[in-house]
């Protein structure tokens, strides 16, 4: 601790702590421009001089770390001057066109000056004009760089924290410009974070161009419907239309900044094919009906089905409320365990649960990535949680955090990775298990021979030998590390081997417990309320609070508590309805904003499952594929329109808030599932979003005490339950089959994750047309080149699309987001078959071209 | 007469080869330092010395060597600042063009002294002579064992690299340098750390002037007893002299630091052309502000020209006679200033930009009241305010014009055009070397 006294008042600062943050913590206002909290100070604005004793200049107090004992004033009336003409500088060539900038009214050049800025300018010569047009960036970036106060709060943002480099700084002095690679931005992530950060109506967004003033904007704090990363968000609306998002600097896991799908994506609300009214299949047709039209239909269809199986689907997007109250309908009312909440894969529960139990770590990912050492394991975070990988690039280059990436799919991060291995796919069990061996000998029997004397009491020990170097590498990381984290991309639940996966995350989390480096675990959910979901209980052996159905005492105190029985048996996770849907023996199926007939693998069979149920229910805000297959469409209320909590990544539960009410004769999900209760005769109590917060909070421990009012801007965190005795250490996995040819993964691009983005008109605009990835050196080995239309064939069907040569991928690997409507994907995968064997060649040409002209032309 | 020490071969045929610089006991120090010295005897006797850089600043040499960790993980550089930015210095091109061996010889020891194993020679990319000849000297030294792997035999390795600058005043600025030397857009870094312990390439760094690595094979040589005992003990050393502007002999001169300014500009470079007065002498470079005649008793060394508040600098004297106005040059001088300012800091970017759109009009008899107290204000603005030394420069250049000059001013602004435009048209300024 270092003493300072500033403006006569002490403080102890810890040592190493700026003037500014000493200021900060007495309230005293220090104003800057180019400082920025989670950035490296750059000093260049002169905005935040103060006067430190025995100095013989001002000095800048956001660079300038504490003495012990100094002494600093920043009421003088030097600062007042130096303050003051610092902004008359900047003002001499600032356009003041405020009137029209879509800055005014949040500008922080405007607020400064008129907290600290000369009352009038002298300055009376002509101004310096780069340009008289506003230059167009990109798609949502439009500039104007005569109003740029060349903070470089932009370009910074964009290399240190995105990472994407996409904006620079060219010339010098007074025609110091910041703009993108010859003026447009090649390799830019359209976040938005540098537009964000801009004090002043330099960088501004192009989608909300002279759409309103802030003023006129009734503002309202949410969270992002995207990604599991759960950032904070700030929608403004006005007259009950979607302007804009900005985020809230000081809040949540994201504080200032938003991937491309939080801050432009958000659109998706006013898409066109919102579902207006109920409607009901009437010879053959789906045909819009009222509310009480469709509900006398579909309460004679069911009164039809009573006798067959039931089953139901959610979205791990909907709020916590509408999750608990959708299993609580089908478990009392439909009387059945058969839901899920995934519409892309089906979850082993018997590995997941004692991992989730075991490790996962409710806790802010600020703190995780805090440990010396973080692990990410599969997916491509950089594509899936921009807003993680953010945070894990500062981890890795300002907090010394060894990044260690274990994947198939290559990432940006990996050029900020102290080490990476990249696997083969669908041998990340494998992987994992070599790790695991590795870690065992980098450890040093000798330590771990009675670790493993008790581990090893349940099975065989670890059987693999650390032959690989990769393995090895991370192993010895690993071991280097003092305290580890885990990032587990959900990505890899998709496989067949998802189990095998699991056990040995397991296995590893064992061991580097054992081995004292108290691992912390979170999951890295491509939606955003996954961990909400399973929380809720949405899953066939699993209830709200992620109890085994089998579990008697936990289901007779819901039992208890909701007043009706819970079937005793686990319940058919989606692939086996959809195996029952098949073959006749499911009467009704309840699809609650979820669309498997665009995500499940094997396109066909899911339509003809799908067909075969007797009643197909589908409740949703959009007019989706397998709506198209329903017999009765309920319209809900879509994102905005009710609210709810959401649990992100990282356990912390945040109130998702309504902005306005329902389009059309869309009825919130909650009134929807009463609505249909009814039909039935019963009575869902609690009914409302509060209530049933609530009851949540009272029967699921890890959401105990929590109260919706005290969801402050930063949520709360959900706890984990005290962990369960160490497990059964499981065997080796099954060797992966090694396959020649080329094998076909998916998962999220940037732009995509899900049916909301893809009615999102920005992200459409700003994402590359379906592409297939795959390495340079297959592509050459093929004789295709970037850009080629190709052709991906599997053993079920095919598809075309633009090739992407990626020189970070390895041999083998082909990509194809899974996101494109238009490319259904999932026609070429398999149930249980992932990843997926193809082949990939030139697309035929569409037409003949013309061939040898004459001599002569 | 005094004996020339670093422009001892500049007179020499063939001064550039390394036969010539051999015959003169060239490569004798490094063998001498190499063989019979440590490391840190070396820093010793350049700290003993008192030699001073003498890129600018006049930072201790030996000082700054020490502060390069003993101990560190990464490798050390050294870095020879050959950019030569300012305006009226001509000194470091005619080490670099005449006797480049003897940069190469001082660098080795330098490197030696401090643990270096690479060294990066940053020149003026205009100086395609020097570059020539440095190139050669160094394709020889490698030749003959000066440079590369154990050299002469010790366990001492060391290599040379050049890098030619692409003309901005600031990459002359040690941290933009590096930055520039990286790759970057050269703009000067926040400090610390200092590039002794986070330099180039996040490694410590030594950036030493041309001439400053010049003097360190002499002091190996003959001593820091001997080198003290030149001109005055604090600021010692035999100095090299850019005279130029309105004087009738303008050239470079070797002399002892500290002689007056009277005695250099009259005596030795022969006092103003026919008829003329001396106005005022620009001391080190236009960073440095300039001293009115009454002033010219003045030493020139470090600690005398501070304390006659103007600075030693770049020792690049600009003589101006009476013929010439005073506004012209600051307004020159400022928008050399702006044209080069880097634009990372408010009060330099935007500043100068302000302080030359109104000096041009006071120039151009277009000035208005109130015209100096803006300048005035705008000086304090910028002094001492500004993220690097460039700024500063600027202010202080001007800020003395306007004390010593103000009638000037006035009458520009008063008479509404400038009092010296039909006796002068103004070419010779500044225009009368290279
Ligand atoms: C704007 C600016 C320009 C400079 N230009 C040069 C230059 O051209 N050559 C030089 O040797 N030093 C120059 N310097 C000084 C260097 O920053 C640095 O102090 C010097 O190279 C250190 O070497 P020395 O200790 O041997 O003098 C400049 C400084 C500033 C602030
Ligand atoms: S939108 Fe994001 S990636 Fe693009 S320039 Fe701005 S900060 Fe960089
Ligand atoms: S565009 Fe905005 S953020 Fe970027 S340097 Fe200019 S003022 Fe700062
Ligand atoms: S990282 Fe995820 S939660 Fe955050 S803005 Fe992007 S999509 Fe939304
Ligand atoms: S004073 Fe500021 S703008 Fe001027 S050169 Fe130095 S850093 Fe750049
Ligand atoms: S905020 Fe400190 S210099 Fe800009």
């Amino acid at each position: 601790m270092v003493s300072v006294t500033i403006n006569g008042q002490r403080l102890d600062v810890e040592a190493g702590s700026t003037v500014l943050q000493a200021a900060e913590r007495l309230g005293i206002e220090i104003p800057t421009f180019c400082y920025l909290k989670r950035l490296p100070a750059l000093a260049s604005c002169r905005m935040c001089l103060v006067e430190i004793e025995g100095q013989r200049r001002l000095q800048p107090s956001c660079a300038t770390a504490i003495i012990d004992g100094m002494v600093v004033r920043t009421n003088t009336p030097l600062i007042d001057e130096t303050r003051s003409s610092m902004l008359d500088m900047l003002l001499a060539n600032h356009p003041l066109d405020c009137p029209i900038c879509d800055k005014g009214g949040e500008c922080e050049l405007q607020d400064m000056v008129m907290a600290y800025g000369p009352r009038e300018s002298r300055f009376r010569d002509a101004k310096r004009v780069f340009h008289s047009k506003d230059i167009r960036l990109s798609p949502v970036i439009i500039m104007n760089v005569n109003r740029c106060i060349q903070c470089q709060r932009c370009v910074r943002m964009c290399e240190e924290v995105v990472g994407a480099v996409a904006l620079g700084t060219v010339e010098k002095g007074m025609d110091t410009a910041v703009t993108g690679f010859e003026g447009s931005l090649a390799s830019c992530d359209q976040c938005g974070n540098c537009v964000e950060v801009c004090p002043v109506g330099a960088l501004m967004s192009f989608p909300y161009r002279y759409k309103a003033r802030p003023w006129d904007l009734a503002e309202t704090d949410t969270v992002c419907p995207h990604c599991g990363t759960g950032c904070q968000l700030t929608v403004g609306a006005r007259k009950g239309e979607f302007m804009r998002v900005h985020s809230k600097w000081e809040h949540g896991v994201n504080r200032e900044t938003l991937c491309v799908r939080g801050r432009f994506g958000l659109d998706f609300v006013e898409s066109r094919d919102r579902i207006k009214r109920p409607m009901i299949r009437r010879n053959g047709a789906l045909v819009p009906v009222s509310w009480d039209e469709a509900g006398n239909y579909l309460r004679e269809r069911l009164s039809g089905v009573e006798s067959k199986a039931m089953g139901g689907l959610a979205s791990p997007r909907l709020p916590n409320e509408m999750l608990y109250q959708f299993q609580k309908l089908m478990r009392t009312v439909f009387r059945t365990n058969n839901i899920d909440c995934s519409s892309r894969w089906s979850t082993p529960f018997d590995a997941l649960g004692p991992l989730v139990a075991g490790f996962y770590t409710r806790a802010p990912l600020e703190e995780l990535i805090g440990n010396d050492c973080v692990l990410v394991v599969g997916g491509n975070v950089t594509d899936e949680n921009p807003v993680t990988e953010y945070l894990l690039r500062d981890g890795a280059r300002r907090r010394q955090t060894g990044l260690l990436m274990l994947s198939a799919r290559p990432s940006r991060l990996d050029a900020d990775a102290r080490a990476v291995l990249r696997v083969r796919p669908g041998s990340e069990a494998a992987s994992l298990a070599a790790v695991v061996a590795g870690l065992v000998a980098a450890a040093g029997q000798a330590s771990l021979a009675d670790v493993f004397a008790d581990l090893g009491a349940a099975t065989d020990g670890p059987a693999v030998t650390p032959e690989d170097g990769g393995a090895h590498r991370l192993a010895v990381a690993l071991m280097e590390g003092k305290s580890v984290t885990v990032l587990v991309s959900a990505d890899l639940l998709r496989s067949p081997e998802a189990r095998a996966t699991l056990q040995q995350l397991n296995n590893l989390l064992q061991l580097l417990r054992a081995l004292g480096k108290g691992p912390a675990m979170q999951f890295l959910f491509d939606r955003a309320n996954q961990l909400g979901a399973w929380d809720m209980g949405v899953l066939p052996a699993v209830l709200p609070g992620m109890r085994p159905v089998v579990d008697v005492a936990a289901r007779t105190t819901l039992e208890r508590a909701w007043g009706a029985e819970i079937p005793s048996e686990p319940g058919a996770d989606f692939e086996v309805m959809l195996e029952l849907c098949d073959s006749g023996q499911v009467g009704a199926l309840y699809i609650v904003g979820s669309d498997p007939l665009m995500a499940y693998p094997d396109r066909e069979f899911v339509k003809r499952a799908l067909g075969a149920a007797e009643l197909l229910i589908v409740q949703d805000s959009f007019l989706t594929d397998t709506a198209g297959l329903a017999d009765v469409v309920l319209p809900a209320a879509g994102y905005g329109e009710e609210s709810g909590t959401l649990t992100n990544n990282e356990g912390r539960a945040q109130n998702v808030r309504k902005f306005r009410e329902p389009a059309f004769e869309a009825r919130g999900n909650l009134v929807i599932f009463d609505f249909v209760a009814t039909l039935r005769d019963q009575v869902l109590r609690p009914s409302t979003q509060g209530e049933i917060f609530d009851e949540i909070a009272r029967l699921i421990p890890s959401h105990q005490g929590l109260s919706q009012d005290q969801l402050g801007p930063d949520g709360a965190f959900t706890m984990a339950g005290p962990p369960p005795p160490a497990g059964e250490f499981f065997g080796p996995p099954p060797t992966p089959t090694a396959a020649d040819g080329l094998t076909l993964i998916t998962g999220n691009c940037l732009f995509h994750n899900g049916y909301i983005s893809e009615r999102s008109e920005i992200l459409n605009t700003v994402a590359d047309d379906p592409y297939v990835e795959m390495s340079a050196r297959d592509a050459t080995q093929l004789g295709l080149s970037d850009g080629d239309e190709v052709v991906v064939r599997s053993a079920q069907g095919e598809l075309t699309a633009k090739l992407k040569v990626n020189r970070h991928f390895p041999g083998g690997l082909v990509f194809v987001p899974e996101n494109y409507k238009t490319l259904r994907l999932n026609s070429l995968m398999r149930r249980r078959e992932y990843p997926c064997p193809v082949e990939v060649e030139r697309a035929q040409a569409t037409f003949e071209i013309a061939t040898a002209a004459g001599p002569g032309l | 007469m005094f004996e020339p020490v670093l422009l001892r071969n500049v007179g020499v045929p063939d001064g550039h080869l390394l036969a010539t610089y051999r015959a003169g006991g060239g490569y004798q120090a490094l063998a001498k330092a190499l063989h019979e010295h440590t490391p840190d005897e070396i820093i010793d006797l350049v700290k003993n010395s008192n030699l001073r850089g003498r890129g600018g600043a006049g930072f201790p040499t030996g000082m700054k060597w020490s502060f390069v960790p003993k101990k560190a993980a990464k490798p050390k550089y050294l870095c020879c600042n050959a950019d030569e930015g300012e305006p009226g210095t001509f000194k470091d091109r005619i080490i670099m063009e005449r006797d480049p061996h003897q940069l190469v010889e001082g660098m080795a020891i330098s490197a030696y002294a401090i643990g270096a194993e690479t060294a990066y020679v940053y020149i003026r990319g205009e100086y395609t002579l020097a570059i020539r000849r440095l190139e050669r000297a160094i394709a020889e030294a490698e030749a003959e064992g000066y440079l590369g792997k154990r050299i002469l035999g010790s366990d001492f390795s060391f290599v040379v690299h050049i890098h030619c600058g692409a003309g901005a005043y600031i990459c002359g600025e040690e941290t933009a340098m590096l930055d520039s030397l990286e790759g970057k857009r050269a703009q000067p870094r926040l400090k610390p750390p200092f590039p002794a312990v986070e330099g180039l390439y996040a490694s410590p760094t030594v950036i030493n002037n041309v001439e400053t690595l010049a003097c360190v094979p002499h002091i190996v040589m003959r001593g820091p007893n001997w080198f003290r005992g030149i001109g005055p003990d604090k600021s010692p050393g035999p100095k090299l002299y850019c005279v130029s502007g309105q004087v009738r002999k303008p050239g470079l001169y070797e002399l002892p630091m500290g002689i007056p300014l009277r005695e250099l500009v009259e005596d030795h470079a022969g006092g103003p052309p026919p008829g003329r007065k001396i106005k005022a002498v620009i001391p080190g470079g236009v960073s440095a502000p300039l001293i009115p005649a009454l002033g010219l008793d003045v030493g020139m060394d470090f600690d005398s020209l501070a304390a006659a508040g103007s600075m030693l600098g770049s020792a690049g004297v600009i003589v101006i006679d009476d013929s010439t106005c005073i506004v012209k040059v600051a307004t020159r001088i400022i928008e050399f200033f702006h044209h080069e300012s880097c634009g990372k800091c408010t009060p330099c970017r935007e500043g100068l930009n302000w302080v030359v759109k109104v000096l041009r009009r006071v120039e151009t008899g277009q000035g208005a009241p109130g015209d100096l107290e803006q300048l005035k204000a705008l000086c304090n603005g910028i002094f001492g305010n500004t993220f690097c030394a460039l700024g500063d420069g600027a202010a202080m250049g001007l800020r003395a014009a306007l004390a010593h000059f103000e009638d000037e001013f006035v009458a520009h602004i008063e008479e509404q055009r400038c009092p010296f435009n039909e006796k002068h048209a103004g070419r010779e300024l500044l225009g009368s070397y290279g």
